[in-house]
This record gives structure tokens, sequence and C-alpha cells, in this order.
């Protein structure tokens, strides 16, 4: 069966040539090519793909703006034509990185590692996650973390003394977070459940901070308290 | 313009030979296709690139540059893409624009780089016509 893919790619020539590798590859079948990170991400809001072909620098929103915001982890092939961008690749554990301009040689091999990864272990669950901040990629500890806030199309983690603002959404990180000690308690906040001090009413107190639980999110929250 | 020894299409030795025979497997016509995106393309590329220089937006000209040297890469101007991202760089070190030597170079590369892709795409019209 064939990958299904979709093209984010902002200059036509380098779409085209990716179009003309998939088809004489005969592994990929070609969903859709997308001028930019918000058409594609509508897209991806109804359909999806096995695998994305991902550029960085395109206009609006760049491609690392698409990989914090997916709700789902299709394989990844980066192409851009800079190398700069090979720690941030790595530190988004995409599946590969092709620069542009790049021979069909070169593609079929990303394409052909993909397989391979395919059969490999699962690699083990981290306890921390990068957030990009500040033109950083930033370091948290999970278990550090004290609530996330959402801000539209913004984030922030609020840590001990210290609070981080990052593109992206809570639904991607509910996902991101799954297995954690996190919990969603109302449209607009995930807390750490480690660190709540007390809850009175509807106003958690995680540390000095106080944050709403929505009625609709109480009960599951009452469910995973340790109430004796 | 055949090569003697394969039957194939001989680039310009601007361009950078090994890696577009590498590109294009020998698929001239599939070159002269490219050859004439480019040629479509780079005049819309380049506006972005005039525009952003004449408003000082060094953030629109790193953006607008960055999208000339991919197109370049396509049809072997290897020189251009390394003229272009030096010139990328001084943006994100918000230099000042008239700071920018590299800016006039790059103008002058481009327009010699036009006319060798023009006389590119002539040549690979009538090699794949068969003449």
């Amino acid at each position: 069966m064939k990958i299904s893919c979709i093209i984010v790619e902002d200059i036509q020539i380098a779409a085209d040539f990716l179009k003309k590798f998939c088809d004489k590859s005969g592994l990929i079948e070609v969903k859709g090519h997308f001028l930019n990170v918000a058409d594609a991400l509508e897209f991806l809001d109804k359909d999806q793909a096995d695998l994305i072909f991902l550029d960085v620098e395109m206009p609006g929103a760049s491609g690392f703006d698409l990989l914090d915001r997916l709700t789902y982890s299709p394989k990844i092939i980066l192409t851009t034509s800079k190398t700069e961008y090979a720690f941030d690749a790595f530190q988004y554990h995409v599946n590969d990185y092709l620069k542009k301009p790049f021979t069909y040689k070169r593609f079929l091999e990303a394409v052909q590692k993909l397989g391979s990864e395919e059969q490999a272990p699962a690699e083990a669950g981290n306890d921390f996650l990068f957030i990009r901040s500040e033109d950083k990629l930033i370091k948290l500890v999970k278990d550090e973390i004290f609530y996330i806030e959402s801000m539209r199309d913004y984030v922030k983690f609020v840590t001990a003394g210290k609070s981080y603002i990052t593109y992206s959404t809570l639904k991607n990180l509910e996902e991101k977070l799954t297995g954690a000690s996190f919990l969603k308690v109302h449209r607009s906040y995930i807390i750490n459940i480690n660190k709540i001090d007390d809850i009175r009413g509807n106003t958690i107190y995680l540390q000095g901070n106080q944050v709403p639980v929505s009625k609709d999110h109480k009960e599951e929250l009452v469910r995973r308290l340790n109430i004796l | 313009m055949k090569d003697s020894n394969q039957g194939r299409f001989l680039f310009n030795e601007h361009l950078d030979r090994a890696f577009l025979d590498e590109l294009f497997e020998g698929d001239s016509v599939y070159a002269q296709i490219v050859f004439e995106d480019f040629l479509r393309d780079l005049p819309d590329y380049w506006k972005d690139v005039e525009m952003a220089h004449m408003n000082l937006d060094p953030k629109g000209l790193r953006t607008s540059v960055h999208k000339c040297k991919t197109l370049f890469g396509y049809v072997g101007f290897t020189d251009i893409q390394q003229l272009c991202q030096k010139l990328e760089d001084s943006c994100s070190a918000d230099q000042a624009a008239r700071e920018r030597p590299d800016f006039h170079v790059l103008v002058e590369r481009k327009e010699e780089a036009r006319e060798i892709i023009e006389n590119e795409y002539k040549r690979l019209k009538l090699f794949n016509a068969g003449c």
C-alpha cells in the first residue's frame, strides 16, 4: 500500500520536483500541495496524511509552527535550503531532513528510511519537553510545570518563578502530555495534579497560583484525585 | 550541445553541471520545464526582494532572498546561492541596509544568471526538438 503524503512548500519548482519524485518512486501518493501552513492545517483538520514533506521558511507561519499544532503524529521529512535547522529538526524528532535542492537518490534514501524506522522498537517516553520561546528552544521538565494556560494561538507554561509563552494549542499539548500527571480542568487550562495545594469551590490553588475548574471538568478532576 | 559520450544535454559551464546531471538524470524535457519555470517565477520573487530593499525591511529582504536562493539552486547556480546566504545572514544580524554591499553584487549576478538561463532554455528547446 502506498504512503499518503502532503507537501507544504511555498516554492512551486520545489513542490513540482517532490511530486515528480513521489510519482517516480511508486511508493507515495500525494494528497495535496499547500503553499502555507494555514492551508495545510485546514486540510489536516479534516483529513490526515501518513507523511508530510515540510518546508521550514514560508510566508506567515513556519514549518515548526505546523509541527507545534499537529494533533497526531505523521512522519515528517523537513525540506529546507538551510542546514542551520538541523538542531531544531532533531528536537522535533523529524524523520529526515532534506536540503534543497536534493536529488532523487537522496529523496529515495529518506523515504526508504521511513520503512526501516517503523520496524524499530518505539522510543521510551521522555519526562521533559522542548518549547520554542523567544528564539530559543527551552527544556521544561514535566514535573516542574505548574499549569499551562491557553492564550488564543499561544500557550503559557507556568513553572516556579518563571513562565514561557510558545506558539501551540492546548489540544496539541493534551496529546503530548498523555500519561503524565496532567489534566485539563478548563477549556483554557491544563494543570499538573502533583502541584495542587488545595481546591476551594471552583478554584484550584497550585503553589501560589489560582486556576479555575469548570463544571464539565470537575468530575474528572475529583476522580483523578486521591481523596480519602 | 550534446555530450558526445552519453548523448546527454551539456549544461552551460557557469552552472554546476555535475549537480544538474544528477538532479535531472538525463531528463532534458524536465530540465526544460524547470528552466522555463525559473524564468516565470524569478521576476515575481525578485520584485519582493527589490521592495524589501527599498523599504529598508531586513526581515522582508531575508525572506525574499531566501526564496530566490532556493530557485537559483534548481538551475545550478551554486555560487549565487552562497551570495544569497551571505545576504540572508546580514539581514538576520539586522545590519543596516546601506551596509550590505552584497546586495549590489547579487543584483548584477541575478541579471547575468537570468540571461544564462534564458539561453539555456532556448538550447534545451532545440535539443529536445531534436535539432
